[in-house]
């Protein structure tokens, strides 16, 4: 059998995902030996030039790891959809943008003042003389996206960053050549909870916690206590990593396959579970503190899921008179 | 409904509690009372099933406000539904003021199934006041701003 061609492509993302890549030990070795890496920025040294000589479909399968935040990231993922016949949404950046896609709740302008500060001078331009030289950079797009807001993807591989079973599962299917269909979610198709260890009550929210404030019971389900834990709301297949170390799920892994919006589905979740006890009008008061104790309602239930949110990003009123 | 080249129409979706606010709609179109024709009514076995889901996905369909109709307090049909939805909506007030939409484009407001003047009034104000906000930024905003080609 011929050797797989493989590659692994980075754009907008902290490297993380890589390293994940690393985390099968031994294994890489195995893919090593399986499949020729025909890209990898962080461990090879292929030029985009290298790339674009690749005849159309060459590559087999990329994974690609991050966000669409530049021009460049945009370019490039266009350009590995034509070369590879697989692309693989890895890592929740190129999922659902992430936790960098939470960018999207201010604008170009606002990142650019807060990183560079008010002198516009100062902000990266697009094309810059030096010396004589020109020098480009590629433009940092306005709003950040998906992956698959830009090309077609075959399959999606949760998590910040996956966890090392599901990489390992993905690269013993390369080695062997029996890759799933089009359309696998390497994940679990239930939501966290269905994994989790701990022990669910469905108790009532009567105060809402975050984990620097209390150590939780590491036995009773985080929600139970009053932690927000996006498990309802999130796909599993991590084997509940964070509950099981104590810490509330994040939402990582992005929304199950049933639910088109994992924040606005962890909201109906709370608001179900929030309350004294008894229901009635004289808890509404009662009630509406509660809620109160809930810090940044946007950053907490689409922490990794504001590029893909039914709203994707944030907006301005400006109160028109016309459409 | 309107021009879309004309004055701004708001497109209104109200969800209504089939055992209270949708009676009070019943009521109010049997009394001949007139409300503006911008509110489109779903009707829905109790507001307690109105979820975020529903409320955003109106919204990033092109609804300019949302109304969810239940029944007052202590008169749910299944106890404790409107409760949830009250909840529910402050939650959903509050993420949209997080993301720059006027919390005023979702409403909540306990209708019973006698008050077909209340219902009346409710739409009529409620028109009213998506018509003083204007257009909702998400559906003009999308193919400009939101989309990663644009």
């Amino acid at each position: 059998m011929a050797k797989a061609k493989i590659g692994v492509y980075w754009a907008a993302s902290c490297g993380g995902c890589d390293c994940s890549l690393l985390e099968v030990n031994e294994q890489i070795l195995d893919v090593a030996d399986a499949a020729d890496i025909l890209l990898w920025p962080c461990a090879t040294d292929v030029k985009y030039a290298d790339l674009a000589a690749y005849a159309d479909g060459e590559i087999d399968i990329v994974l690609f790891n991050g966000a669409i935040r530049t021009a460049e990231n945009r370019e490039i993922a266009k350009l590995i959809r034509r070369k590879t016949k697989l692309l693989v949404a890895f890592g929740s950046c190129a999922h659902t943008g992430g936790v960098i896609g939470l960018a999207n709740l201010a604008t170009r302008e606002e990142i650019f003042t807060t990183v560079y500060g008010e002198e516009r001078d100062r902000w990266p331009q697009l094309v810059a003389d030096e010396g004589g030289r020109e020098l480009r950079l590629p433009e940092f797009l306005e709003k950040l996206a998906p992956l698959s807001a830009v090309v077609a993807v075959d399959y999606v591989v949760p998590g910040c960053p996956p966890p090392r079973e599901v990489v390992g599962q993905i690269f013993s299917a390369l080695v062997a050549g029996n890759l799933p269909p089009a359309g696998t979610v390497f994940a679990s198709s239930k939501n966290l909870c269905d994994e989790c260890p701990r022990d669910r009550k469905q108790e009532k929210i009567a105060r809402i916690l975050r984990p620097h404030e209390e150590e939780p019971d590491p036995d009773r389900c985080l929600l139970d206590q009053g932690f927000i834990c996006m498990g309802p709301a999130t796909r599993g297949g991590c084997n509940a990593v964070c509950p099981a170390a104590n810490m509330p799920c994040t939402g990582c892994a992005g929304p199950t396959a049933n639910i088109s919006d994992q924040g606005a589905a962890m909201l109906n979740t709370l608001a179900s579970l929030v309350g004294t006890g008894e229901e009635g009008e004289d808890q509404l008061d009662a009630e509406d503190a509660i809620l109160a104790q809930l810090d940044d309602v946007v950053g907490t239930f689409y922490r990794f899921g504001s590029a893909m949110s039914l709203f994707r990003g944030r907006y301005h009123e400006r109160n028109r008179t016309s459409r | 409904m309107s021009d879309p080249t004309g004055p701004f129409e708001p497109r209104i979706v109200a969800f209504l509690c089939r055992w209270c606010s949708y009676a009070g709609a019943d009521l109010a179109g049997v009394s001949r009372l007139q409300y503006p024709p911008n509110v489109v009514p779903m009707r829905v076995n109790c507001s307690g099933r109105v979820d975020a889901e529903m409320v955003l996905g109106a919204l990033e369909k092109g609804a300019d406000g949302v109304l969810i109709g239940g029944c007052h307090p202590g008169d749910c049909h299944y106890v404790s539904g409107n409760y949830k939805t009250r909840r529910r909506v402050a939650l959903i007030q509050r993420a949209l003021s997080e993301i720059g939409i006027d919390p005023q484009r979702v409403h909540l407001e306990w209708i019973s199934a006698s008050e077909g003047n209340k219902f009346q009034q409710t739409m009529i104000q409620y028109v009213e006041r998506i018509r003083d906000l204007g257009p909702c930024p998400v559906v003009e905003a999308t193919p400009a701003e939101a989309a990663p080609d644009g």
